[in-house]
């Protein structure tokens, strides 16, 4: 019984610390948070050379598949709240706009926006 | 009671089997979890997706910084091989020079090189970064917090290395293995040197011809003065606000001397070589035209098609006078 526990807790020591899981081929949903910013920032401005909404959306989902908005839509918020870039505000609403959803606070940065009255 | 063998191989069967669970339990049962992991870990095509994304906001925001923080703890061998692969779709795809000049830029600040990028490398650019139309804000910020990630850097080399095409070989000096002695001669006038083939290259021939095509062509050829071809020749195509180049002898289709551009229609193009030099050829347009002795093909959606006028450019040094 003694050599069962001692085993186990080997084991764990093992499984956990000294040799654990090691990940590899990842997706950007479990990047850092700030990866993930810096992601979302990237595809909102790469979307000015490429003109793609596919691949943009193909590239936001994979940051969030139920809603690829979310993150666009939370770090131009983010943004907004810390003083951030105007420029990259901008982009971000034109991503969220293309991606379907555009709160209250992005629509004075999407151009041309038909706001219905 | 048990014997000793008997107990120590117990414990130790009792060792190993918890030594068994404990992995079982800790490797598929509850690993330990995946969070906060960094581009490096990302699965290989989209390692390569990070990188041709950092490398598109260079463009668009010029920012060597920035493109560079977003590539740290990336492998060199994705680093180049997604901004080589970018480079030279995007060049087969025809986009604008001045993406194309950003893109190479980037390439070259990274020790990242192409074939592609040769045309490119340090060409004036024609304007500021690719602007973004701001629409008046409701907040006016006062800083830029764009997140900076931190993973453990890989050294991106700045160094860069210019080919030189135009290189000329030293021939070698031959040491005399005997002093000869010394005879009256008759002096002879001192050899005027001759300049550089690029000084003395000047227009031979402009020839116009009218082509089925949307897109127009300025095809350059260049010759020496025994009429052949110069290779690794860099000929300038300037425009009102732009510049483009090529080297000549880089197109499998064209000789050892041709190099060609793309133009459009409508705008004055002068032509030159070396480093922006002396303008070899100015005015030079393109226009839509209409082919001689009109259009034949009994194919009407063919026959509507527009040609345009493309031109073909001969720079030669003028003939070695020589003296009787």
């Amino acid at each position: 019984m003694a050599g069962l526990v001692v085993g186990l807790m080997i084991g764990l020591a093992i499984g956990w610390w000294l040799w654990p899981v090691q990940y590899t081929n990842t997706s950007p949903s479990v990047l850092r948070q700030d990866y993930r910013d810096d992601y979302t920032l990237m595809v909102a401005t790469t979307y000015e050379v490429e003109q793609d909404p596919e691949r943009a959306y193909e590239r936001m989902s994979l940051l969030n598949p139920q809603d690829p908005a979310a993150p666009v839509i939370e770090l131009a918020e983010r943004l907004l709240e810390a003083g951030g870039s105007i420029e990259d505000v901008t982009r971000l609403a034109r991503l969220a706009r293309l991606l379907g959803t555009v709160p209250p606070t992005l629509i004075p940065y999407v151009e041309e926006l038909e706001v219905q009255s | 009671m048990r014997s000793l063998p008997t107990r120590r191989a117990a414990s130790l069967t009792g060792l190993l089997v918890g030594v068994a669970l404990g992995l079982l339990y800790t490797w598929v049962i509850n690993p330990v979890e995946i969070v906060n992991t960094y581009p490096a870990l990302l699965r290989t095509d989209l390692r390569w997706d990070w990188v041709r994304l950092a490398a598109l906001s260079y463009v668009v925001n010029d920012d060597l910084e920035q493109a560079r923080t977003r590539l740290e703890g990336l492998r060199y061998e994705d680093v180049s091989g997604a901004i080589q692969a970018l480079i030279e779709d995007y060049a087969a795809a025809g986009l604008p020079a001045d993406t194309m000049r950003r893109l190479t830029t980037l390439a070259e600040a990274l020790d990242v090189h192409t074939p592609a990028m040769l045309v490119y490398l340090h060409t004036p650019a024609s304007s500021s970064p690719t602007p973004i139309h701001t629409p008046p804000p409701t907040t006016t910020p006062t800083s830029s917090p764009t997140p900076t990630p931190s993973p453990t850097p890989i050294p991106l080399s700045t160094s860069t290395s210019t080919p030189n095409p135009s290189q000329t070989p030293t021939p070698p000096t031959l040491s005399p293995l005997s002093t000869p002695t010394p005879e009256p001669t008759v002096p002879s006038p001192t050899p005027t040197p001759t300049p550089p083939l690029l000084v003395r290259l000047q227009l031979a021939r402009k020839d116009s011809s009218c082509q089925p095509t949307q897109a127009g062509r300025i095809e350059v050829v260049v010759k020496d003065e025994h009429g052949d071809e110069v290779p690794g020749v860099t000929v300038w195509l300037t425009w009102p606000g732009g510049a483009d180049r090529a080297v000549t002898g880089l197109k499998s289709q064209g000789g050892a001397g041709y190099a060609d551009f793309a133009v459009e229609k409508g705008v004055n193009y002068t032509l030159s070589v070396g480093e922006l030099g002396r303008p070899l050829v100015t005015n030079l347009r393109i226009a839509s035209c209409e082919p001689e002795g009109g259009r034949q093909d009994d194919n009407e959606e063919k026959a509507e098609e527009p040609w345009t006028s493309s031109w073909r450019i001969l720079l030669e040094p003028p003939p070695i006078e020589t003296e009787e």
